[in-house]
C-alpha cells in the first residue's frame, strides 16, 4: 500500500467550516448558559471547551492527513487498547476517580466511552470490508455482534446506557450499508420479538414491588413510566426539566429572547442548560430560527459526511464516513427529541454545540476520518 | 447490486427523514403554532412574580384627632433559593422561631445535590413584627458570623445566607379593644370586617394595583405608584367612649346582664358621639374574633334589633300629641284593661291607675293607656307615624351590619289589630337603638329628626371633606316635641327616679321589654332599657341605654335608669355644659 501524494483541493472546507461555526455557537451558547452559576463559572467551564475545541481542531488536522487506510491496520491494536481501558476503568475507575465512567488528566475529565464510538466505528468498518464476500452467512453477522460486545458490555457495566446504544446503532448501520440479508433482519426482529414477549411478563412477575427487588429497579420503571405519563407537578426529576425544555423552546417565539435574555435559561428553571438541554437554551435565546439554523447546520454536516462516503475510494473508506454520519445523526435526532418530549431522557449531548470535552474530542476526530476519506478520493479530473 | 444499495439507503433516509420531519413538526407546533401562547404564558409564570400592591390603608381618628386606627410596619420573611447555601438550616429556623413544620418547609425549599436552584422564592411566614424580626435577625447572625457554625446531617455548613424579610404595612389598633364595635377589623387580605372598616373598606383600602414583576435581578421593574386610601376623622370623642365603656360594663356586671349597649349622640347634628357595645375585643388580635363572639351574636349591639318595649311610648305619645289625637292635659279613666283587636291589654302592674292625665300615663308607664291613645289616632295615622320617624328602614349610619328590625304595617300579612295595641308600647315590633336615637332625635332637637353619623370628615388626597348633618325629616313640629320633652322631664321629676341629675334637667323614659322566644312571651328575662335627654331647654345629648337580661331586676327604672345618670353626670364634665342654673344665669337677656 502506498501513501499517495494528497491534494488540499479535495479538503471539504464546507464540512470544517459548518463544524466551526456549529462549535463556536456552542462556546457562546454554554457561556450564556452557565451565566450566574458560580460553580460553573469558577470550574472554568467555557475555557475547558475552549480548550477541547482548539485540540480537537488540530486532531482533526492531524487525522485528516494521515491516510485513514493506516487505521485498518491499526483496528485490531486500536479495539484491544481501548477495551483494555474500559476494563481497568471498570475495575479501578471507582476507587481512583469515583467513577467508572472517566479517568482524571489534571483539572479535565476524560470519558473513554465517547473515543470508544470512533473506534468501533473503525474497527467494524475494518471488519466489514473484510467480509464483504461473507455477508450472505450468519456467522458474519453474529461475529460483528460479538466484537461490538466485547467492548459495549464494559461501558454497559459502567453503567452507561445511552453510549452503549449508541455504539449498537453504529454497528447496526454499518452491518445495514455492508449488505446484512434482509432475512437476517426477519430473524433478528424475530428473535428480539420472542425476547420480549418472554422478557416483560417474566420482569413484571419477578419484581417485588415491596422490597423493590427483582431485575429492575422502581427506578426504571417510573422512567418508563414517567415517558408514557408525564406527572407535571414535578419539582425536580427528568420529566420537569422536560417540561421546562418545553416552556424554553416554546417561549422562544420566532426569533427568541435574545442572547443572555433567554428566562428559562438565565433564571435556571432548566437545568444541564449547558449539556444535554442546549438545544432548549438556544431555542429560547434564538427562538425558532435559530433552532432551525442549528439543525440545518447538523444536517449539513451529515450530508458532507455522507458525500465523502459516496465518494470514498474503498470500501472501508465509504463505511468510516458512513458510520460517523450514522454517529451524528443519531445523537443529533436522539438529543433533539428528548428536548422536544419525543424521546425519553437519556444522556446523550448534541454533536458539537453541548458542553463536554470528550464528546466535542470525539466528533471531530470523527470529522478528520471523514475528512482523510474525501482528501484521498477517488480522482475525477477532467 | 446498485439497486440494492440504492434502497438500503433510500430506506434509511426515509427513516430518519421521518423523524427530521417529526422534530421539525414539533418545533412548529410550540414555537409557532398554535401551542407557542400556552408556553409563553408558562414561561411568564416562571420568571415572573403577580405581585399586588396594596397601597397604605387609611387612618381612623377620633374627632379630636386621636389615632384609633394606624398601620406599623410588618415583615414578611422568605427565602431565596438561588442563594439559599443550606436548605437544612433555614428549616431549623423556620421551625424553631416560626413554629412551621420542618419537614413540610426543607421539602418545599430542598433542590437536593442541586447547586442550581431556579430563582425562586419561597415565603415562610408573614406578618412578622419589627420586635419578631429582630430575634430572627439576631438567630441569623449568630449562625453566619460563627466561624464554627457546625454542619447540619446533610454534611454542609449552617447558613442561612438566601433569608430575607420584606417589609409591609399592617393595621393596628393603639386604644385595642376601645371602640371596637365601632371600628372593625381587617383581614391580611387587607378586608375589612364589621363597622366603619367593612363600611368604608373601598374608601380606606385605596386602589390596588397588580403587576407582574420579573424575578430576575438584572431586570428593571417597573412598580406602579398607589395612591393611599383615604382617613376617616369619626364622629367619636374617645374620651367619652372610654368612659361610657367603663360605665356599661361596670353596669352589666352589677346587673348580672348578658350584655349591652350605651349610645350618645349629639341631637342638634346626629354626630355618635360614644357607641359603646358589649362585649368588646381586642382588634390586633382579630383572628380570635370567634373566641369573644358566639356564631350570629352582633358585633355591635347598638345597630341590632330588639323589641325595645316602654321606652318605645315616647313615639307613641309624640305622634299622638302631634296629630293631635289627645293634648297634654287629656285625662284617661284607667281600668287597668283594654281590648284592642281581641286581646286584652294590662299594666305592667296588672292594677288599675283610675283618672290620669297624659304625663301620669308616661310617668307610670300605663300600657292601658298608650294603647288607648294608639286607636285614639287610629291604625293610619299610627304608622304613618312610625314610617316619618324612620322605623323599618336603615337609619343609614356609616357603620356595617345594620339591620332595619321589623315594622309591621296594616295590610301586611302578619300585622293584626291587636299589633296596634302592643306597638304602642314597644312589644311586637323590633327596632335598632340606632333607630331609636334617630327617632327620638326630633324630640331633643325641635322636632328635626337627625340622621346619626359616625364619620365627621374624610381627608382623601390631602383634602378634608367634612360631612354636613342632616335632616332625616320633621316628623313632628318643635312645639310638640318641646311639650313632649317637658313633660318626660315632669315625670321623671314626680317618680324622683334614678335617672335624675343633680344640677341638670333632663327628660327621659324607661322601658322594660318581654322578650318574645319561640313559644310567645314566656320567659321571666327581659331587655331593660332607657332613652334621656338633655339639658330639656337645650339638649346637648341624646343617651340610649340597654341592657340585655338583667338578673338581679328585670326592671328598666331599676336597673338601666341609674346607668343614664351616671352617663350624664361624666358628660356634662367631658363636655364643658355647665349647670342649668349657672348656665341660664350667664345668657344675656
Amino acid at each position: 500500500m502506498k501513501v499517495r501524494e494528497i491534494s488540499w483541493r479535495y479538503f471539504d472546507f464546507w464540512l470544517l467550516g459548518a463544524v466551526a461555526l456549529l462549535t463556536i455557537f456552542g462556546v457562546t451558547m454554554i457561556r450564556s448558559a452557565i451565566a450566574g452559576n458560580l460553580e460553573l463559572i469558577e470550574g472554568n467551564t467555557v475555557q475547558k471547551q475552549i480548550i477541547f475545541a482548539v485540540g480537537g481542531f488540530v486532531v482533526m488536522m492531524l487525522v485528516a492527513v494521515i491516510d485513514y487506510r493506516l487505521l485498518a491496520a491499526l483496528s485490531r491494536p486500536l479495539y484491544i487498547g481501548m477495551t483494555g481501558l474500559l476494563i481497568a476503568l471498570n475495575l479501578i475507575g471507582g476507587a481512583l476517580f469515583g467513577s467508572a465512567r472517566w479517568f482524571r488528566l489534571g483539572p479535565i475529565l476524560i470519558q473513554p466511552s465517547e473515543l470508544a464510538k470512533i473506534v468501533m466505528i473503525i474497527v467494524l468498518a475494518d471488519f466489514f470490508t473484510q467480509n464483504q464476500g461473507q455477508m450472505h452467512k450468519i456467522q458474519t453477522v453474529i461475529r460483528s455482534f460479538i466484537w461490538t460486545m466485547g467492548l459495549t458490555i464494559w461501558i454497559l457495566l459502567q453503567p452507561d446506557l445511552s453510549t452503549s446504544v449508541v455504539i449498537f446503532v453504529i454497528w447496526a448501520a454499518l452491518l445495514w450499508a455492508a449488505g446484512l440479508e434482509l432475512k437476517h433482519l426477519f430473524m433478528a426482529g424475530g428473535a428480539g420479538l420472542i425476547v420480549i414477549a418472554v422478557a416483560v411478563p417474566l420482569l413484571i412477575v419477578n419484581y417485588d414491588p415491596e422490597n423493590d427487588t427483582g431485575l429492575i429497579k422502581a427506578y426504571q420503571i417510573e422512567r418508563v413510566l414517567n415517558f408514557i405519563a408525564p406527572e407535571e407537578e414535578a419539582r425536580y426529576g427528568s420529566n420537569y426539566n422536560v417540561q421546562q425544555a418545553l416552556i424554553s423552546i416554546g417561549s422562544g417565539g420566532w426569533f427568541g429572547q435574545g442572547y443572555e435574555s433567554g428566562s428559562q435559561v438565565q433564571l435556571r428553571f432548566l437545568k444541564v442548560r449547558h449539556s444535554d438541554f442546549i438545544f432548549s437554551a438556544l431555542s429560547q435565546e434564538f427562538g425558532f430560527t435559530g433552532a432551525v439554523f442549528v439543525l440545518l447546520m447538523i444536517f449539513f454536516v451529515i450530508w458532507r459526511c455522507l458525500r465523502a462516503a459516496r465518494l470514498a475510494a474503498d470500501t472501508f473508506g465509504a463505511l468510516l464516513a458512513y458510520g460517523v454520519a450514522a454517529l451524528f445523526t443519531f445523537q443529533a435526532i436522539v438529543n433533539v427529541g428528548m428536548n422536544l418530549r419525543l424521546l425519553p431522557v437519556t444522556g446523550l449531548v448534541l454533536p458539537f454545540v453541548s458542553y463536554g470535552g470528550s464528546s466535542l474530542l470525539s466528533m471531530l476526530l470523527g470529522i478528520g476520518l471523514v475528512e482523510s476519506v474525501v482528501l484521498r478520493h477517488k480522482a475525477l479530473e477532467f | 447490486m446498485k439497486t440494492d444499495q440504492f434502497l438500503r439507503y433510500t430506506a434509511l433516509a426515509v427513516m430518519f427523514g421521518v423523524m427530521a420531519l417529526a422534530i421539525i413538526g414539533k418545533l412548529v407546533q410550540i414555537q409557532v403554532f398554535p401551542q407557542k401562547e400556552e408556553f409563553e404564558k408558562l414561561n411568564q409564570y416562571h420568571s415572573y412574580e403577580f405581585r399586588t400592591l396594596e397601597p397604605a390603608r387609611g387612618q381612623i381618628y377620633d374627632r379630636w384627632g386621636h389615632l384609633l386606627a394606624g398601620n406599623e410596619e410588618v415583615f414578611e420573611i422568605g427565602v431565596d433559593l438561588a442563594s439559599m447555601r443550606n436548605p437544612e438550616s433555614v428549616a431549623l429556623m423556620a421551625s424553631t422561631l416560626l413554629g412551621k413544620d420542618y419537614t413540610e418547609t426543607l421539602n418545599a425549599i430542598d433542590f437536593g445535590e442541586d447547586e442550581d436552584a431556579p430563582y425562586l422564592y419561597y415565603r415562610l411566614a408573614d406578618y412578622i413584627p419589627a420586635d419578631k424580626k429582630a430575634e430572627i435577625e439576631q438567630y441569623i447572625e449568630r449562625i453566619d458570623q460563627n466561624s464554627e457554625p457546625g454542619t447540619s446531617a446533610n454534611g454542609k455548613t449552617h447558613s442561612l445566607v438566601g433569608v430575607v424579610f420584606r417589609p409591609h404595612l399592617a393595621r393596628t389598633y393603639p386604644e385595642a379593644t376601645l371602640g371596637s364595635n365601632i371600628l372593625g377589623f381587617v383581614s391580611q387580605e387587607n378586608l375589612g370586617y364589621f363597622g366603619v372598616e367593612q363600611h368604608y373598606n373601598n374608601l380606606l383600602a385605596g386602589i390596588s394595583k397588580s403587576v407582574w414583576v420579573s424575578l430576575d435581578p438584572n431586570l428593571a421593574a417597573e412598580i406602579p405608584e398607589t395612591s393611599t386610601g383615604a382617613s376617616l376623622v369619626l364622629t367619636i370623642d374617645r374620651e367619652i367612649q372610654a368612659s361610657v365603656e367603663e360605665i356599661l360594663d361596670k353596669a352589666i356586671q352589677s346587673s348580672g346582664a348578658e350584655g349591652g349597649t350605651i349610645l350618645v349622640m349629639d341631637p342638634k347634628t346626629g354626630d355618635m358621639l360614644a357607641m359603646a357595645s358589649n362585649p368588646r375585643m381586642d382588634l390586633n388580635e382579630y383572628w380570635r374574633v370567634g373566641d369573644f363572639f358566639k356564631t350570629d351574636q352582633p358585633f355591635n349591639l347598638g345597630v341590632h334589633s330588639y323589641e325595645p318595649g316602654s321606652v318605645f311610648k315616647v313615639i307613641t305619645m309624640a305622634s299622638a300629641l302631634d296629630s293631635g289625637a289627645v293634648k297634654r292635659n287629656t285625662t284617661f279613666l284607667d281600668t287597668g284593661a283594654i281590648n284592642v283587636g281581641g286581646i286584652t291589654i294590662h299594666n305592667w302592674d296588672w292594677g288599675a291607675w283610675g283618672q290620669q292625665d297624659m304625663t301620669g300615663c308616661l310617668q307610670h308607664s300605663l300600657n292601658v293607656c298608650l294603647a288607648w291613645i294608639a286607636t285614639q289616632m287610629g291604625a293610619n295615622t299610627f304608622y304613618q307615624y312610625l314610617r316619618d320617624f324612620g322605623f323599618g328602614h336603615l337609619s343609614g349610619v356609616e357603620l356595617a351590619g345594620e339591620v332595619t328590625g321589623h315594622l309591621k304595617l296594616p295590610g301586611d300579612g302578619d300585622w293584626y289589630v291587636a299589633d296596634l295595641g302592643t306597638n304602642s308600647f314597644g312589644q311586637g315590633i323590633s327596632v335598632t337603638p340606632i333607630q331609636m336615637l334617630m327617632a327620638i332625635s326630633a324630640v331633643a332637637n325641635n322636632g328635626n329628626m337627625m340622621v346619626p353619623h359616625v364619620v365627621k370628615s374624610v381627608i382623601n388626597q390631602d383634602r378634608q371633606f367634612e360631612v354636613a348633618p342632616q335632616i332625616a325629616g320633621t316628623p313632628i313640629s318643635a312645639q310638640t316635641a318641646h311639650t313632649l320633652t317637658d313633660m318626660l322631664a315632669i315625670s321623671l321629676e314626680q317618680e324622683a327616679s334614678v335617672a335624675l341629675v343633680e344640677g341638670y334637667r333632663v327628660a327621659g323614659k324607661t322601658g322594660t321589654a318581654e322578650i318574645a322566644g319561640e313559644g310567645g312571651y314566656t320567659s321571666s328575662l327581659t331587655n331593660a332599657s332607657f332613652v334621656g335627654w338633655g339639658p330639656v331647654d337645650d339638649p346637648q345629648f341624646l343617651v340610649y341605654v340597654w341592657l340585655q337580661k338583667p338578673t338581679t331586676s328585670p326592671w328598666g327604672s331599676v336597673v338601666a335608669a341609674p346607668v343614664f345618670s351616671e352617663v350624664v353626670n361624666r358628660l356634662v364634665v367631658l363636655m364643658d355644659i355647665p349647670p342649668d342654673g349657672i348656665r341660664q344665669a350667664m345668657v344675656v337677656p
